[in-house]
């Protein structure tokens, strides 16, 4: 494939192999992002990627672009000014969902009340794993992780709601189903607004495993089987993926 | 230019404005708030009102990555929120200036009351090591000159400045001329879509994360601290005031407390700090000069013990807490006399 065309040319190639673990679903996620970005032929001078602390905030590092790893929690308030600062580039933020939902939970609300135009792009893996697999804001409830050995107690964020009633574009999307996430992220980036993609994806090493998956493919399979495509819902049911445009 | 009636916090938002300033956000919180009031109504700046502090410092460093001259201003308790972030654009490398109009602490404190209680924080509040630039004026016009000083700093160190205030000069009012005779200093790096450069919190070297390379950290400190060490060299500020009779006596104060210490100008010689970190070297040559030093601060000594570690000797210190500047108590614990009536 030729260096100046094709999804790579949005990739530091010389810097692979990530640090990620063996099975990872992250991976699919940041090519599918450069995918989307080559479909729509974004401008590398232009296009400007930020990201939060945690295993999917390493993937800024890898965009051939100019990119901002952030503190934790930060990338979208980064991001906003940014966007704020300089309307014409475009804004893309990768984080996890600890790091956008969690620690920096309120700057996801606020973006979301602002409806600034910049795109997040969420690696929803259900854990924390960088820091050893401690239980996460989309962890389902009953898990078992090392912080929630008798299972999550607690809901997992239903982040959809949070969009309702504001012009904003929201997609659940998994590893599993590539063109539908290349769908997801390509109608998001050209969304204007402030859109948010949820993709789904598996961390076998520190979570999977302990929940007696054997290797990363048999979550990729679940995955298969428990999400079903619903691409005109107004609310996505807990086993749907499918892109919300609301409209207030 | 006219003479014109200011605010300090007004003041500070002019001065920011002719440091070229385009970018602010902040949050509400007294006694900083007049400043975001100003600035709402300025033509060439992008004004947000975010969220917290935490999400204020954010996009003020994503907006000078963008490339703008960008700017916060808050107190106390947002100062304690923003500190992470503070690690992060000294790591990155991001110039912006923040100001810290300093109120009554720890926690809510006293809102509306001054005190100097963020000194230390200024220089040992986020997590690791980092050598920031610390101005501390103590009038309305050296407010508006080391608003612009300020932004210059930033600029050369490509660091955050930090301007410290406290209720009583925020909100007093005087008579200055709004000169604009500065040498305004412009960004020398490319603003944000023009490579492929990676900013990052990690340790780093030519924009890749080197995560366990403790040579290249220990090399990359180094710089940082030179680098700061360099530009601060530009800006010695200070102001010493030898008395007119003979002392032994030289008396510390800075900011609000130092505006007072100026009574007692002919009884006891006089330092004030005004670029309060890195300290200034002239203290070394000054203090020799007398038997005793006495600091005076509204804290418990935060600035008093970075004189003790400069000078290897005691010092005397004198606190002044709560918010009040009272010139009869000072007198008497200054001088151990006890005036019955207000001067």
């Amino acid at each position: 494939m030729n260096k100046d065309t094709g999804f790579k040319r949005y990739l530091k190639i010389d810097l692979l192999p990530t640090p990620w673990c063996p099975g990872c679903g992250n991976g699919i996620v940041l090519k599918t992002i450069c995918q989307a970005f080559d479909e729509l032929n974004l401008p590398k001078n232009g296009t400007v990627v930020v990201s939060g602390i945690g295993c999917a905030g390493r993937s800024a590092g890898f965009f051939d672009l100019d990119s901002v790893h952030t503190a934790h929690g930060r990338a979208i308030p980064v991001a906003e000014g940014i966007k704020y600062a300089n309307d014409a580039l475009n804004v893309v933020v990768v984080s996890g969902d600890g790091d956008l939902l969690g620690i920096g939970g309120n700057h996801l609300l606020h973006a979301i009340r602002r409806n600034t135009n910049i795109t997040v792009i969420c690696y929803a893996n259900e854990i924390y794993g960088m820091t050893g697999g401690q239980v996460s804001p989309t962890t389902p409830h009953g898990t078992k992780t090392l912080t929630t050995p008798n299972g999550n107690q607690d809901q997992p964020a239903n982040v959809q709601s949070l969009f309702k009633h504001h012009n904003c574009y929201y997609a659940r999307t998994t590893a599993y189903h590539l063109n539908h996430m290349k769908k997801c992220i390509t109608e998001a980036l050209k969304f204007n607004g402030f859109s948010f993609v949820e993709a789904r994806t598996m961390c076998i090493v520190n979570y999977g495993r302990r929940l007696g998956y054997k290797n990363s493919n048999e979550m990729l399979l679940h995955y298969k089987e428990f999400y079903k495509v619903n691409d005109n819902a107004t609310e996505l049911a807990q086993n749907e993926i499918g892109i919300i445009k609301s409209a207030s | 230019m006219p003479k014109q009636l200011l605010q300090g916090n007004q003041a500070i938002a002019m001065a920011a404005e002719v440091a070229g300033l385009k970018f602010f956000a902040g949050y509400p919180i007294t006694p900083a708030s007049e400043i975001i009031h100003e600035m709402v109504n300025k033509k060439h700046i992008k004004v947000l009102q975010m969220e917290d502090e935490i999400a204020s410092l954010n996009a003020v460093i994503g907006a000078s990555l963008a490339g703008l001259k960008a700017m916060t201003a808050t107190s106390g308790p947002g100062f304690s929120l923003m500190q992470e972030s503070i690690g992060l654009a000294h790591m990155m490398e991001v110039p912006l200036v923040i100001v810290n109009v300093q109120r009554v602490g720890p926690s809510t404190g006293m809102p509306t009351l001054p005190a100097q209680g963020d000194v230390i924080q200024c220089i040992h509040g986020s997590h690791g090591d980092y050598f920031p630039i610390v101005f501390y004026p103590n009038s309305v016009f050296e407010l508006y000159k080391f608003t612009v000083n300020a932004f210059n700093a930033a600029e050369e160190s490509m660091s955050p400045v930090i301007l410290l205030s406290d209720g009583y000069i925020s909100h007093l009012y005087e008579t200055i001329i709004p000169h604009r005779d500065f040498d305004i200093k412009k960004r020398d790096r490319q603003p944000l879509g023009a490579g492929n450069r990676h900013f990052t919190g990690l340790s780093h070297e030519d924009s890749l994360p080197k995560t366990s390379d403790i040579d290249n950290y220990r090399r990359l400190i180094t710089r940082l601290h030179e680098k700061q060490q360099l530009t601060a060299q530009r800006y010695n500020d200070y102001e010493y005031i030898e008395c007119s009779k003979d002392t032994d006596t030289l008396l510390i104060s800075y900011g609000a407390l130092s505006r007072i210490a100026y009574h007692f100008k002919d009884t006891f010689s006089l330092y004030r700090p005004i670029r309060m970190f890195p300290v200034v070297e002239e203290i070394k040559i000054i203090a020799p000069r007398y038997k005793r030093i006495i600091i005076m601060e509204m804290n418990t000594g935060q600035y008093a013990h970075e004189i003790e570690r400069i000078l290897h000797r005691e010092v005397e210190f004198i606190p002044i807490l709560g918010g009040r500047i009272d010139l009869v108590e000072i007198n008497q614990k200054l001088l151990g006399v006890n005036h019955d009536r207000r001067p």
